[in-house]
C-alpha cells in the first residue's frame, strides 16, 4: 500500500444512486473513486420492480413532483432509449356485488379522472395516453382475467433493467475519468479533527488494500448504511423494507395488471423484459441484507394476490423469488406503505464526520434527479465551480444511436431474436460486440437460449463490462437467471470467462459454485412443477458430475 | 401405435422404460415370466452421463477418489450404514446380491456396457472432476484413470467451444499424484468449419458416424499424439449408437485405446444407452407399449397402457422421479400414475410421513445447495420386498413393486447411486414380480 | 403546492376538464388502446397462446428433441439455437416471435422430437402454432415489432 490517492469525491455503493452520482460528478470534472463491495446493483437497485415511472401518486399531494418525475423519466429514456421498454398497465374495476353500486361507479370514475390527469404529463416521457375500457373490451384485451370485472383504466409506464442501468452509469463515469472498483469494500472511514477525510478499502478478490483521501464522501450503500455507519461511529437512521418479487418463466401477457393482495395492498402482475413478474411485498426488515431469501409466507402472499385477478398464475411456472431491501426514511409508528419513497441526504458533521454524506430513501425511477441533487450538494460543500450537470443530455454507453436488429442479424449471421436481445442490452455497442463474431465464428455459439446470449457476448462482457466474477454475468446479461437455471449455459460461460480472466480450473469451479449457489437461494422458495424437474437435472449435472 | 388390438394378459407389467424398468422387465423375463412394459417417453436414463454409478466410498476424501480401496459392494454397505433413508439401507440385508444384479444388467446390455470388475472406474467429467462408476459404456472404458498408463491425451476440438479440454484434464492432474496418468491437451482440427462451430453434440456424433469419419479422426490423432500416450480421451460425441463402434474405430486408426469422457446435457451417451435398452427389450421378447397409462388401479385389474388393455398379475412401478414424471409436485407432492402416497425423503425428513407431501419447498430444502435436499429426495417408501407402503407401513398391494428413482430417500440425481439403485431394485423387483406370478400358477384353480 | 390545492384541481378535472376530453375523443377504448400499442408489438395474448405457453413451460432444456430433428443440422435458423429455442427464446414473449419465422416454418411435422420429450411438451403442435403466429404480423402498414424510437 503506497501513498493514499486523493480524489474530490469518494462514492461508496454501486447501486443507482452511487453510480448515478459518480457519473454526474465525473462529468462535471471532479475526480471520483467509486467503491462497491460486491458488484453493481447487488442491493435494491437490482431487485426492484425495474420501473421508470412518473410518480403518479404524487398528484394527490403535489403535482409539481409528478411533473418533475415524468420529466426525469423522459431524460432517462433519452439517455438510454434501448434499455427502456413500454409496459401498458390495466387497472381493472372489481365490484363486490353483481351490479356495481353508485359509490363504486364513482370510485371508477375518480380513477379514470386521476389517470386521465396524469396524461397531461405523459408527453414529458413519451408515454401513451390512458383509456377507459368497458368490461367487454377489457376481456377482449386480456382474456386471462377472472370474470366479474366491470372494466378498467389503462396507464402507460416504462420498465428498465436496473442492473444494466447501474452498470452503464458506472461505465460512463469511468469514461469521464472516474476510478471504479467492484468487489472492493470501504472497510474504514478515516477521520481527522471532526472531519471525514477518506476511507480505507480492500479488494475482496485480490486482497489488495489501500487508502483514498477525499474532499467529500458519499455513503450510498443503501441497506448496508446502518451497519456501515455503526461500524464507523456515524448514525444513519433508516427503516429498511424488504421487498420480494416472483418471476415466471415467460411473459404471460404484454400488459401489466394491478391487483390487490389479501390485506388490501396494491400489487401487480406485469411483463418485464422476457418474463412476467409478480410483486411486491414491503415489510420492515431487521435482518442481514447480505443474507436475503424469500420466505414461504411471502411467496404464498404474492401468489394469492396475483391469483385474485389472474387465476392462471397458479398453473404458471415460477422460476425464482428475488428479494431486495429498500432504504426507507426512518419514522417510528407508521405502517410500511405510509412511508413514501422520499429521500434525504444526511450530513454527518453532527457525528463529527464533516464531509461524509449518506443518502437514504429514494426510488430507482428518480435516480438521475437524486444523483443531481447529491452532486449539487457535494459541489457546494467542496466549494468548487465545475462544469454544469449534463447527465440528462449525454447518452449512456450504447444510448447514442438506435440499432436495427434485423440488419445486424443479417450482417453478422446471427439469429434475429438474439440480435434483438443484444440490442436491448447494448444499444449502439451491439456492433462492436457482434464484430467479435466476425473475427471468430465459433463465438456465435449460443450460451443462453432464454436470454439470447452468444459466446461473443460473454467474451465482450468479460473484456469491457467490469466482470470480475462469474456471478456478475447474472447482472450483465441475466445468465442462468431464467428457467433453465444454468443447465445450458453455466459451464460454457464459466469456460469463456475463465479464458478471458485467466482463471485456473479450481477457480472456474469455485466461480461456478458461487453462481449456482446464488441461483439456488432464489429458486428454492418456489420449487414446484416443471421447475422442480429442471432442478433435478441441474443437480445431476452440477452436483453429480461437477461436484460444483 | 394403433389404438385397440387384443387385450394382453401377462405375468408382469412394468411401468417405465429406463434403466430400472428395463432391468425389472429383463429380470422377470429371465425368470420365465411373460412381460409387458409401457413407457411414455425417455426419462433420466436418456439424460445420464454415460456411467453406471452404483456407490462410491462415503468415507473417502472427496479429492482422493483414486485412493479409496473399497470396492463397489463395500461402498454400498457403507452408504447403507450411514444413510438411513437410502434404498441401500432398506435393502441392507440383500446387498450381497448387488454385484449379481450389476452383472445381470451389464450382461443384458453387453452391446453397450462393459462388464464390471467389482471396483469403481474413475472417469473424467466435463467439469474436470473424477467420477467413480461401477460400470460404464464400452466407449468410456479406456478413459479409466486407474487403468491408463503413461500420458492421457485429452483431445480439444479446435473448431468447437462447447468443451474445454484443459478443464477436463485438470481432473487428471489431481489424480496423477495417486498413480494416475499425466494429462496432455491435444488440439485436433476436427469440425473446423463454420457450421460445425455451432453444431449440437448430437450432430457432431452423427458426423463421426459417417463412413470414414472415425478413421480420419484416428489418423489425425495419430499425428498429434504425445510421446508415451497410453490413451486418448475425446468429448462425449463418439457416435449416436453403440453399434457404430466409433471409439473402437478411431482407436484402431490411431493405434491407441480411445475413450470419451462423461457428458452433461445434451447427452449423446445418455441417449445411446436408452436406445440400447430399447433394442434389448425387443430382442428379449418383452412386449413394449408406447404411451400413457390410464385407469390404473391395482395389479390384477385391467389397465389401459399405450392404447391396449393389459391385465397383469404383478406390476413394477419404475416411472422415475421428477424428470420422468413418476413423482411430481403440483402444490403438493404426489405420485401421478397410481396415486400412491409420497412418504420417503432423506435426512431429517426420513420419517416425515404423511406431512411430507404438503410442506412448502422452503421447508424441504436446505440453504447450502451442496447438501442433499429433502425435496429432491422425495419418493415412495418401500419395504424390504420393494413394495410401496402406506403411512402405516403396510404394503399397498402384495404384488405391486417399485424400482428406481420413484423410490425416495436419497438425492438420486446427485449422490452417485442413481443407476445402482435403478438396476439393483429393478433386478430384485423383476424377480419378485416374476416369482409372484409363478406362485399364482401353483395356486388352486379358481383362486386368484 | 398543498394537498387542498391538488384535490381542488382534481375536482376541476372531474367535473369539467375530463368530461370535455371524453367528448372530444374518437373511437372506442379498445381501438385507442390498440392504436397506441399495436404498432409496438404489444398485442393482446389470446387464450390459445396462454394454453400454449403453459404447455411450453414444461421444457427443461434437456436437448433430447434436437437429436430427432432431421432439420436441426441443416436449417441455420434451427441449428444456431437448437430446436428447443422455440420454447425457450422465441415463445417467451410474443414480440420475439416474428424473428423466428425462418426457424419455425421449416418444421416437417414428423413429430420425432415429441416422442423423445421427457416432460411431454407437445412440440409439433406448438411449433405449428408459433409459426402461424410468427407469420401473421399485424396490420400490413405497421411492422409487428418496432424498434425503440428516439424520443422527441
Amino acid at each position: 500500500m503506497g501513498e493514499p490517492k486523493r480524489y474530490d469525491v469518494v462514492v461508496l455503493g454501486g447501486g443507482a444512486n452511487g453510480t448515478g452520482t459518480a457519473r454526474d460528478c465525473a462529468m462535471r470534472g471532479l475526480s471520483v473513486l467509486l467503491l462497491e463491495k460486491r458488484d453493481f446493483a447487488c442491493g435494491a437497485s437490482g431487485a426492484s420492480s425495474g420501473m421508470i415511472h412518473g410518480g403518479i401518486r404524487y398528484m394527490l399531494s403535489d403535482r409539481k413532483v409528478t411533473e418533475l418525475a415524468c420529466r426525469d423519466a423522459g431524460y432517462i429514456r433519452r439517455i438510454a432509449p434501448h434499455l427502456v421498454f413500454r409496459i401498458p398497465f390495466l387497472l381493472p374495476f372489481a365490484s363486490r356485488a353483481e351490479e356495481a353500486t353508485l359509490a363504486e361507479r364513482a370510485a371508477w370514475y375518480a380513477t379514470e379522472v386521476y389517470v386521465g390527469t396524469y396524461d397531461l404529463y405523459q408527453p414529458l416521457k413519451g408515454g401513451k395516453p390512458s383509456t377507459r375500457l368497458s368490461a367487454a373490451e377489457l376481456y377482449a384485451l386480456e382474456p386471462s382475467l377472472r370474470p366479474g370485472l366491470g372494466g378498467a383504466v389503462t396507464l402507460d409506464e416504462w420498465g428498465i433493467d436496473g442492473a444494466r442501468l447501474c452498470l452503464l452509469n458506472a461505465l460512463s463515469a469511468e469514461a469521464h475519468g472516474a476510478e471504479v472498483r467492484t468487489w472492493t469494500e470501504a472497510t474504514e472511514l478515516v477521520r481527522e479533527e471532526g472531519r471525514a477525510v477518506g476511507v480505507r478499502w480492500r479488494d475482496a478478490l485480490t486482497g489488495e488494500h489501500g487508502e483514498a483521501r477525499a474532499g467529500a464522501i458519499l455513503n450510498a450503500t443503501g441497506a448496508w448504511s446502518p451497519r456501515w455507519g455503526h461500524a464507523n461511529q456515524v448514525e444513519v437512521p433508516m427503516r429498511p423494507g424488504k421487498g420480494v418479487h416472483l418471476a415466471l418463466d415467460r411473459r404471460l401477457s404484454n400488459y401489466g395488471i394491478i391487483c390487490k393482495a389479501v390485506d388490501g395492498r396494491q400489487m401487480f402482475v406485469m411483463p418485464h423484459e422476457e418474463e412476467s413478474i409478480i410483486g411486491t411485498t414491503d415489510d420492515d426488515f431487521y435482518g442481514d441484507p447480505d443474507d436475503l431469501e424469500a420466505t414461504s409466507d411471502e411467496v404464498a402472499y404474492l401468489l394469492e394476490g396475483a391469483e385474485s385477478l389472474v387465476p392462471s398464475v397458479r398453473r404458471a411456472r415460477l422460476t425464482r423469488a428475488f428479494s431486495g431491501v429498500r432504504t426507507t426514511l426512518y419514522q417510528y409508528g407508521r405502517t410500511e406503505d405510509a412511508l413514501s419513497r422520499e429521500h434525504q441526504l444526511l450530513d454527518h458533521s453532527v457525528d463529527g464526520a464533516a464531509g461524509l454524506f449518506s443518502f437514504v430513501g429514494g426510488k430507482l425511477a428518480s435516480y438521475r434527479a437524486q444523483s443531481q441533487e447529491i452532486a449539487d450538494r457535494l459541489v457546494d460543500y467542496l466549494d468548487v465551480s465545475p462544469r454544469p450537470c449534463r447527465t440528462h443530455e449525454e447518452p449512456l454507453p450504447g444510448g447514442e444511436r438506435i440499432e436495427d436488429p434485423s440488419e445486424l442479424a443479417r450482417r453478422h449471421g446471427v439469429p434475429e431474436a438474439v440480435a434483438r436481445r443484444i440490442v436491448y442490452r447494448h444499444g449502439s455497442r451491439a456492433r462492436e460486440l457482434l464484430r467479435l463474431c466476425d473475427e471468430d465464428p465459433r463465438l456465435k455459439l449460443s450460451v443462453c437460449r432464454e436470454e439470447g446470449v452468444l459466446a461473443a457476448e460473454v467474451v465482450y462482457l468479460a473484456r469491457h463490462e467490469k466482470v470480475r466474477r462469474l456471478e456478475d454475468l447474472r447482472r450483465r446479461c441475466r445468465l442462468a437467471v431464467a428457467g433453465c437455471g444454468g443447465l445450458d449455459c453455466a459451464r460454457l460461460a464459466a469456460q469463456l470467462v475463465a479464458h478471458e480472466l485467466a482463471w485456473d480450473a479450481e477457480q472456474l469451479r469455485a466461480e461456478l459454485h458461487g453462481l449456482l449457489e446464488l441461483n439456488w437461494r432464489e429458486r428454492r422458495p418456489v420449487l414446484d412443477g416443471w421447475q422442480l424437474a429442471e432442478e433435478e437435472l441441474l443437480r445431476a449435472v452440477h452436483r453429480g458430475l461437477g461436484e460444483v | 401405435m394403433a389404438e385397440g388390438g387384443a387385450p394382453i394378459a401377462c405375468d408382469v407389467l412394468v411401468l417405465g422404460g429406463g434403466m430400472a424398468g428395463a432391468t425389472a422387465a429383463l429380470a422377470a423375463r429371465d425368470a420365465g415370466a411373460r412381460v409387458a412394459l409401457v413407457c411414455r417417453a425417455p426419462g433420466s436414463t436418456a439424460l445420464s452421463g454415460g456411467a453406471v454409478s452404483v456407490a462410491h466410498d462415503p468415507s473417502a476424501l472427496p479429492d482422493a477418489a483414486l485412493s479409496s480401496r473399497a470396492g463397489v459392494v463395500e461402498s454400498a454397505r457403507r452408504i447403507a450404514a450411514s444413510q438411513l433413508g437410502h434404498p441401500y439401507h432398506v435393502l441392507r440385508d440383500r446387498l450381497d446380491r448387488l454385484f449379481t444384479a450389476l452383472e445381470f444388467a451389464t450382461g443384458q446390455l453387453s452391446s453397450i456396457l462393459a462388464p464390471p470388475s467389482g471396483r469403481n472406474r474413475w472417469l473424467l467429467t466435463p467439469f474436470g472432476k473424477v467420477h467413480p462408476a461401477a460400470a460404464c459404456q464400452h466407449s468410456m472404458v479406456a478413459g479409466d484413470l486407474a487403468e491408463v498408463r503413461g500420458v492421457l491425451a485429452v483431445v480439444a476440438l479446435r473448431g468447437h467451444l462447447w468443451w474445454d479440454a484443459g478443464l477436463v484434464a485438470s481432473g487428471a492432474v489431481r489424480a496423477q499424484a495417486l498413480g494416475g496418468p499425466s494429462p496432455r491437451v491435444v488440439p485436433l482440427d476436427l469440425f473446423l468449419w463454420d457450421e460445425a462451430a455451432l453444431a449440437r453434440p448430437f450432430d457432431l456424433a452423427r458426423l463421426l458416424e459417417a463412413p470414414g469419419a472415425a478413421e480420419e479422426a484416428g489418423k489425425m490423432l495419430a499425428k498429434r499424439l504425445p510421446r508415451g500416450a497410453g490413451a486418448a480421451l475425446f468429448p462425449p460425441v463418439l457416435g449416436l449408437s453403440a453399434g457404430a463402434r466409433v471409439a473402437e474405430r478411431i482407436g484402431a486408426a490411431a493405434g491407441i485405446p480411445v475413450a470419451e469422457f462423461l457428458s452433461d446435457l445434451p447427452s449423446v451417451p445418455g441417449l445411446r444407452l436408452q436406445r440400447s435398452i430399447e433394442e434389448r427389450l425387443q430382442a428379449a421378447g418383452v412386449l413394449v407399449l408406447r404411451g400413457e397409462v390410464h385407469g390404473a388401479a391395482r395389479p390384477g385389474c385391467p389397465v389401459r397402457a399405450g392404447g391396449r388393455e393389459v391385465r397383469a398379475h404383478a406390476w413394477v412401478l419404475a416411472t422415475g422421479r421428477f424428470v420422468g414424471g413418476g413423482i411430481a409436485r403440483r402444490g403438493e407432492l404426489l405420485e401421478p400414475a397410481l396415486g400412491l402416497p409420497v412418504l420417503a425423503s432423506e435426512g431429517p425428513f426420513a420419517e416425515a410421513g404423511a406431512h411430507l407431501a404438503t410442506r412448502p419447498p422452503a421447508a424441504l430444502t436446505l440453504r447450502d445447495s451442496r447438501s442433499p435436499q429433502p425435496l429432491l429426495s422425495a419418493g415412495l417408501k418401500v419395504d424390504e420386498e420393494l413394495r410401496p407402503v402406506d403411512a402405516e407401513g403396510r404394503a399397498v398391494h402384495d404384488r405391486l413393486f417399485a424400482a428406481g428413482a420413484v423410490i425416495g430417500g436419497h438425492d438420486q440425481a446427485s449422490d452417485g447411486t442413481g443407476m445402482g439403485v435403478a438396476l439393483f431394485t429393478g433386478w430384485l423387483a423383476g424377480r419378485s414380480a416374476a416369482a409372484s406370478a409363478r406362485t399364482r400358477q401353483l395356486a388352486l384353480p379358481g383362486g386368484e | 403546492m398543498g394537498r387542498a390545492r391538488s384535490l381542488a384541481y382534481l375536482g376541476y378535472r372531474a367535473v369539467l376538464a375530463h368530461p370535455l376530453k371524453r367528448l372530444a375523443r374518437k373511437g372506442t377504448g379498445e381501438e385507442r388502446f390498440l392504436a397506441s400499442y399495436g404498432a409496438e408489438g404489444l398485442g393482446p395474448t389470446t387464450a390459445e397462446e396462454l394454453e400454449a405457453a403453459e404447455a411450453a413451460s414444461a421444457c427443461v432444456s434437456c436437448g433430447l428433441c434436437e437429436s430427432a430433428c432431421s432439420l436441426a443440422a441443416v436449417t441455420p435458423a434451427v441449428r444456431d439455437l437448437g430446436l428447443h429455442a422455440a420454447f425457450r427464446l422465441y415463445s417467451k414473449s410474443s414480440s420475439s416471435l416474428p424473428a423466428a419465422v425462418g426457424a419455425l416454418s421449416v418444421c416437417a411435422e414428423c413429430a420425432g422430437c415429441e416422442a423423445l420429450c421427457p416432460t411431454g411438451v407437445p412440440i409439433s403442435r406448438l411449433v405449428r402454432l408459433f409459426a402461424a403466429r410468427a407469420g401473421e404480423g399485424s396490420a400490413p402498414a405497421a411492422p409487428r415489432h418496432a424498434l425503440p424510437t428516439r424520443p422527441e
